[in-house]
């Protein structure tokens, strides 16, 4: 028999009434609670680089693809080590930024910035990136990588690069050299800066360092602020410039981490509680609709003689 | 006046047409070039990807653009099974075919597309499953989905073709059949809920693509927007198969069932856009579709093709069945387009960075389309698919007696369940 309108409206409510409790309470959540502070790792490790004394003589560059036994990517004129972009032969680079008229430039360095709450690592289906719990290193693991790039669309400055030549694609992107930490050896890239542009250490003490610098010479920085203390959730790479950040390709984040933004889908996913309701209602209503169905189907083989189809 | 009762096979027409060769042959070249990607990877002249834009047409159109076509499965079954719309219990079998097709060529051209496929066996061990990871989601849900639920939502017209064409093996055909039969409300709840979890997430994948993503698709809601659209698209992909079957092989019309799968189709469609305007207003982000631009072009186009389709389909007009299919077709265009936008169109990467697929993406994706448009053809002639009169079926039954002696499609006594 079929179901009256108001039945059906019925069934809707009911069906849909964990969805709906679920929905209205996540959305009448951000008004109330603040991003969740996703604490560094104790032994939080990372780089200040000042742009304001980098040079661009690009030697890190050289150090890096030494350090990672990289090749160097001569492709742009088959001779310098000059890749436009970070790619899979370059995990660091220094790009020039510099203003139409030329009144204006400076340096920029770009390599992972080890977030302290990780988008790549929140998209990883396996944890083919993961964060390690004491240096909070994000490195990726072959064995565990898929190769499906949705690292590339969730990090939001643009770092891992994936190998688009061979059967064999791995991601590149800077680990801080943690293999050479291992040997007490220092990340490829601070050992070779001439003005030492570009520092290693535990995160504290480089974002006590950055704070000094400005406090010694103040409006010499823009904004008097160090990029990555809050920007996207904090990163355990710091940045300090004159310019601003922006113009740096340094993308303008909010204290929030992008992985914030699936706290919603969590809490519904919870325990699967939601899904296990909602599958248990249809199965119910499924399940009484579908005797009434196979009641139809014996009667009207009585009147046909035609083999029931489900 | 046709009244649906029954799936009849498309019988008394040749399966292996001019059209069947020429399919054919699309698929050999795209299978070709797949090979070839296999060997040579991603990069040149297969591929206009790039590290900013790491996911192209294989993924954003032929997994989250063409199972979003292929919903008809879950959004059709969930308004037949579980609010009891009984006149669509006809239209079931279409649905779930073009659903698995869609799935099923979605998820091998993922396969394609991954660079590293070999370790997607971590998929069957929970326990390295990161739960925090939308894409798990997917591949946990979407393999699940296609693999197990909507697998056995497809076998019933196999086992009828066996237990018809096969005297000998009707006996374990019925066997399955009856067994089946006594879990199927467990089976179809499966295959409502994945596709619910999977849909959405697709949707949410996106929230990780922060301000890349256009603020007018941008939105807390995505998930629930994207898997909305996918519901629509369903019922739009159902009505456009039923109705090319009337134009291709004059297969008649049951208007009363058509008027439904309608009235549902219009109805979703407007909830969709009154709430997709709704969640942009709330996030004041009106002006942007509001001043020219690209976006707001973009945005403009989904919103009329889709709602626009939808106000035509529930006009008087819209009972004419040229204009109905030509309004499914659009709103088809336009959910398509939507659903595309996220991850494409409306998706800016960084300044200087661009998009557009090669001709090796574009042959491979249309080959693995072509092997589910090829597969459907092939599967209406020999299955009970599409819905007919009973009478059609003893037209048919009539027909294949004279082909083949001895096959008994008749005169069937009661079976007691």
């Amino acid at each position: 028999m079929a179901m009256t309108r108001r039945e059906a409206f019925k069934n809707l409510a009911k069906g849909s009434l964990p969805l709906l409790a679920a929905g209205c309470v996540s959305t009448a959540l951000p008004e109330v609670a603040h991003a969740e502070e996703v604490p560094l790792p104790k032994g939080a490790l990372g780089l200040l680089y000042d742009a304001t004394k980098c040079v661009g003589c690009k030697s890190c560059m050289v150090a890096c693809n030494q350090a990672n036994d990289l090749k160097p990517d001569t492709r742009t004129d088959g001779l310098h080590q000059a890749p436009p972009a970070l790619n899979y032969f370059t995990k660091n680079i220094v790009k020039l930024y510099r203003t139409a008229d030329g009144s204006d430039h400076s340096y920029v360095k770009q390599q992972c910035m080890h977030c302290a709450d990780p988008s790549c690592v929140s998209a990883c289906m396996f944890e083919g990136l993961r964060k390690d719990k004491e240096t909070g290193i994000v490195w990726w693991l072959g064995s565990k990588c898929v190769g499906c790039r949705y690292c590339e669309i969730a990090c939001p400055f643009h770092i891992p690069a994936f190998t688009w030549d061979g059967f064999n694609p791995k991601i590149t992107k800077c680990e801080l050299c943690r293999e050479r930490l291992g040997k007490g050896l220092q990340p490829g890239c601070t050992t070779v800066c001439p003005t030492q542009a570009v520092i290693y250490g535990r995160r504290e003490d480089l974002l006590m360092e950055a704070k000094r610098r400005i406090a010694v010479s103040p409006g010499r920085y823009f904004e008097n602020r160090v990029y990555g203390e809050t920007e996207g959730g904090s990163t355990q790479v710091l940045y300090l410039s004159r310019v601003a950040f922006d113009k740096l390709g340094l993308p303008t984040l909010g204290d929030e981490s992008l992985p914030e933004r699936l706290k919603y889908q969590h809490k519904l996913y919870k325990w699967l509680a939601l899904p296990v309701a909602l599958y248990a209602g249809m199965v119910m209503f499924a399940g009484k609709n579908f005797k009434e169905h196979a009641h139809h189907l014996v009667e009207d083989q009585k009147k046909t003689g035609l083999r029931p189809q489900l | 006046m046709t009244r649906w009762e029954r799936s009849v096979p498309v019988y008394g027409v040749p399966v292996l047409t001019r059209g069947f060769w020429a399919l054919l042959v699309v698929i050999a070249i795209g299978m070709m070039l797949t090979a070839v990607r296999e060997v040579v990877g991603l990069g040149g002249v297969m591929s206009g990807m790039s590290d900013p834009y790491a996911w192209g047409l294989w993924k954003t159109f032929n997994v989250m653009v063409l199972t979003g076509l292929g919903s008809g499965g879950f959004a059709v079954g969930i308004a037949a099974w579980v609010f009891n719309r009984t006149k669509l219990h006809q239209v079931m079998r279409v649905a779930l075919l073009t659903s698995c097709l869609a799935y099923w060529t979605g998820l091998a051209m993922l396969g394609v597309d991954v660079g590293r496929p070999w370790n997607f066996y971590w998929v069957v061990m929970p326990w390295h499953w990161n739960l925090h990871s939308p894409l798990l989601e997917i591949a946990v849900c979407m393999s699940l989905y296609a693999s197990v639920p909507l697998f056995l939502e497809n076998l019933p017209p196999l086992f009828e073709y066996i237990i018809y064409e096969f005297p000998k093996w009707r006996g374990i055909a019925e066997f399955c059949e009856k067994a089946m039969a006594k879990v199927f409300p467990f089976i179809i709840g499966l295959a409502y809920i994945l596709p619910i979890m999977h849909q959405s997430s697709l949707g949410a994948l996106m929230l990780l693509g922060g301000d890349r993503v256009h603020p007018l698709w941008q939105t807390p809601f995505l998930p629930l927007i994207y898997v909305w659209a996918a519901a629509f698209l369903g019922y739009n992909c159902t009505a456009i198969c039923l109705l090319q079957a009337k134009i291709t092989w004059k297969r008649d019309i049951d208007m009363d069932v058509m008027a439904e799968l309608n009235k549902i189709t219009v109805w979703v469609i407007y909830a969709w856009t009154a709430f997709r305007f709704a969640d942009i207003l709330v996030r004041g982000k009106i002006l942007l579709a509001l001043i020219p631009s690209y976006y707001s072009g973009l945005f403009w186009t989904e919103i009329i093709l889709i709602a626009g389709s939808a106000y035509v389909l529930n006009s008087e007009k819209g009972k004419n069945l040229r204009t109905m299919f030509l309004a499914h077709v659009l709103c088809a265009v336009g959910g398509m387009i939507y659903r595309f936008s996220p991850t494409t169109l409306a998706f800016h990467a960084r300044d200087g960075a661009f998009y557009f697929p090669s001709a090796v993406e574009f042959l491979v994706c249309i080959g693995f389309i072509s092997i589910a448009v090829l597969a459907y053809i092939v599967a209406v002639k020999k299955l009970a698919i599409l819905p007919g009169s009973n009478a059609d079926w003893l037209k048919m039954a009539r027909y294949e007696e004279q082909v083949k002696p001895g096959i008994q499609l008749t005169g069937y006594a009661p079976v007691e369940h």
